[in-house]
């Protein structure tokens, strides 16, 4: 795992303290509401619907289990008890007060956390595979490269003000596992045919009110060239973004107006000025931040065990359990342990402080004391042996956690829409409630197979409705709530955005319409064809016609 | 949706967000606030909305509200007009603290005593 240097230790206290003094003269006066909400926003604080909400930035989504035990404490002593995972992958807690912000910052500086770079119009916290370092299918693991970008990102001086806020998302597979098409900039760690390794960078992607998928910007950067590189990216976005119109401000619309070859010309153009200014990484230092990742002292002796496959033979619901939320790891007689907080009637992302401490010790146990958060609102323990399984399935039964519907039809994203968000028209905790209610039967969810529903409470689409295989998206019409459905939509290395399919329902209108829309594909799919496989086959209209009878 | 300045229509009431807590209140008929929407003072008098305004201005000055606003009323229902309102009446309809006070009742809530 990664360890803030001293630097970063030393700016998070000098943050903590500076919000003091922010909140102290907020409260006498001396700060007008206007003055104080950037400077709170710059700490994750926002005013929500009922309450303030902090975020907590979880680094690439990586974590270890004292931080995980922090939150729960801040949630215990500060918040209501728990806390939600966002779809950046991050912590946020619903009901802080403004007074105890300061203390809940100290206390997450002790265990190397904040709330930078979850909010503005900055470079956001950057995202990752949450598989990074675990699974088979890397070429290299991401995290280094997030960590630099972290690094080069986190309170850069030159882009705190951009036109708008600003996503990058890093994987090192060709499976991709963090939505890089959907980002501001996408990376994908890939490997030339001279065999060295390097970036194919995407630029201009990104979901809310228009989604674009990301376009190639170089499709092979040399590692060397990264920082530079992105820093001449940024450059020309800050100069032609458009700062006159709010909706018009993301760079995608920047790179959609000037179209990608004028985009990367200037690009080229600004890195030639950037020569002299070289903020190129050194081979050591990356080597360094690399050594920061390195595997953990994994058991070479670790294999098929014994009691494992009994326990796969013997007892159906850990196989199920193991079917789902098992993937294949990197090293023999290991596997990635894939934790669903997706369990029935529940908010999709939510963990009790209770479940936290479970989870953290459970990383202690059984995981080399990482943790990962997932955009789809889950937990994972990168590195469990194969003959720690059945203990960790036990204990997970225990606490409520085993659902075992990861990648079905129940693993729904979902925003916290009405019910938390000031910027919602809709709710959507309650659709995902209903759906999961629906689908209940596991027998039917393993039928029915590999499928994303993803919800969004407004048009910003934090619930990644657009790139869900059924996409929900939650309006309001004269203090009635309707949700409207795209189709075909995926967050995948083969992204795509779905396509609207008309007009909306209620809610329970909608309920029966995907029921129609999985049964219609369930009669019609071939051997092996996925839900979405089946809409690009038979046409989106085909689903329609089903969806409204 | 109307604004400090009363732009709405019809019957208003005031509201806004306590600022050390964060919560949503709104003035009541003694010109205090309320975490309690039955509390709020619901007027179409002219003379009482202007008071409500300066009320309002005042205690945002005074750093006890932040955010604050009129909100239309429907007559009929005497509830808020506008979907948003209603829930910021209401609360969430979920919340996952509801699961945690059930498994242990002493558990810190300190925001759930306005919706009670
Ligand atoms: S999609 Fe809309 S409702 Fe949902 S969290 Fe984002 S801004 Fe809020």
């Amino acid at each position: 795992m990664y360890r803030y240097d001293e630097f970063d230790t030393q700016v998070v206290k000098e943050r903590v303290d500076q919000f003091r003094t922010q909140v102290e003269r907020r409260l006498d006066g001396r700060l007008s509401e206007n003055q104080f909400k950037p400077l709170r926003l710059m700490n994750g604080l926002y005013l929500q619907l009922h309450a303030y909400m902090l975020r907590v930035a979880v680094p690439y989504g990586t974590m270890n289990s004292d931080q995980m035990r922090k939150l729960a404490h801040i949630a215990d002593k500060y918040d209501r008890g728990y806390g939600h995972i966002t779809t950046r992958q991050n912590m946020q807690f619903n009901w802080p007060e403004l007074t105890d912000v300061p203390d809940i910052l100290e206390e997450l500086a002790e265990v190397e956390m904040h709330g930078f770079q979850t909010s503005g119009n900055c470079i956001r916290n950057v995202t990752s595979d949450p598989y990074a370092g675990a699974t088979a299918d890397e070429i290299e693991d991401p995290r280094p490269t997030a960590e630099l970008l972290r690094q080069w990102s986190t309170l850069h001086p030159e882009f705190a003000f951009l036109p708008r806020k600003f996503k990058i998302a890093v994987t090192g597979s060709k499976t991709d596992r963090a939505l890089i098409r959907a980002h501001d900039i996408g990376i994908e760690i890939v490997k030339n045919d001279k065999g060295d390794i390097g970036y194919h960078i995407l630029v201009g992607g990104g979901l809310g009110r228009t989604p674009i998928l990301g376009q190639t910007l170089r499709e092979f950067l040399p590692r060397i060239e990264l920082l530079p590189y992105l820093e001449a990216t940024l450059r020309v976005y800050n100069r032609y973004g458009r700062r006159d119109n709010k909706y018009k401000a993301r760079i995608k619309i920047l790179v959609q107006e000037t179209g990608i070859d004028e985009f990367r010309e200037q690009v080229a153009q600004e890195y030639k000025q950037l020569k002299p200014l070289d903020i190129t990484v050194s081979q050591e230092e990356i080597e360094r931040i690399t050594a920061y990742f390195s595997n953990p002292d994994f058991d070479e002796t670790a294999g098929d065990d014994e009691t494992f496959r009994k326990e796969l033979l013997g007892n159906r619901a850990f196989s199920l359990w193991y079917e789902n939320n098992a993937a294949p790891h990197k090293q023999d007689g290991y596997v990635i342990a894939n934790i669903s907080l997706k369990p029935q009637q529940k908010a999709p992302g939510d963990i009790t402080s209770e479940q936290m401490r479970i989870v953290a010790d459970l990383a202690d146990d059984f995981s080399f004391s990482q943790l990962r958060t997932t955009h789809q609102q889950n937990i994972i323990l990168p590195h469990v042996k194969k003959s720690d399984l059945p203990a960790l399935f036990k204990r997970l039964q225990d606490a409520g956690l085993a659902a075992d519907n990861i990648g079905l039809i129940t693993d729904i994203i979902c925003c916290p829409g009405m019910d938390f968000c000031a910027l919602a028209t809709a709710r959507s905790i309650p659709v995902s409630q209903a759906i999961s209610k629906r689908f209940e039967d596991p027998e039917r969810q393993r039928i029915i197979g590999e499928m994303s529903i993803k919800i969004s409470g407004c048009i910003n689409a934090c619930g990644h409705h657009h790139v869900g295989n059924i996409g929900i998206l939650g309006l309001e019409k004269a203090g009635v709530e309707f949700y409207q459905v795209k189709l075909g939509g995926d967050s995948s290395e083969n992204a795509a955005i779905g396509t609207v399919t008309g007009p909306g329902f209620s809610q329970d209108e909608l309920v029966d319409g995907i029921e129609r829309m999985v049964d219609f594909y369930i009669e019609k799919r071939k051997a092996g064809e996925r839900f979405v496989d089946a809409v690009n086959r038979l046409g989106v209209p085909a689903f329609k016609e089903v969806l409204y009878v | 949706m109307s604004t400090l300045k009363h732009k709405g229509k019809g019957p208003q009431a005031l509201t806004a967000n306590e600022l050390r807590e964060g919560y949503s209140v709104w003035l009541t008929q003694d010109m205090t606030w309320s975490r309690d929407f039955k509390d709020a003072l619901i007027t179409e008098d002219q003379d009482q909305i202007d008071a409500m305004q300066a009320q309002g201005a005042k205690d945002d000055k005074a750093n006890l509200v932040v955010g604050v606003y009129f909100i239309d009323i429907d007559a009929k229902s005497g509830q808020p007009a506008r979907y948003r309102e209603t829930f910021r009446m209401n609360g969430p309809s979920w919340d996952t603290a509801a699961d945690v006070i059930a498994k242990d009742p002493t558990a810190k809530q300190s925001a759930t005593a306005k919706k009670d």
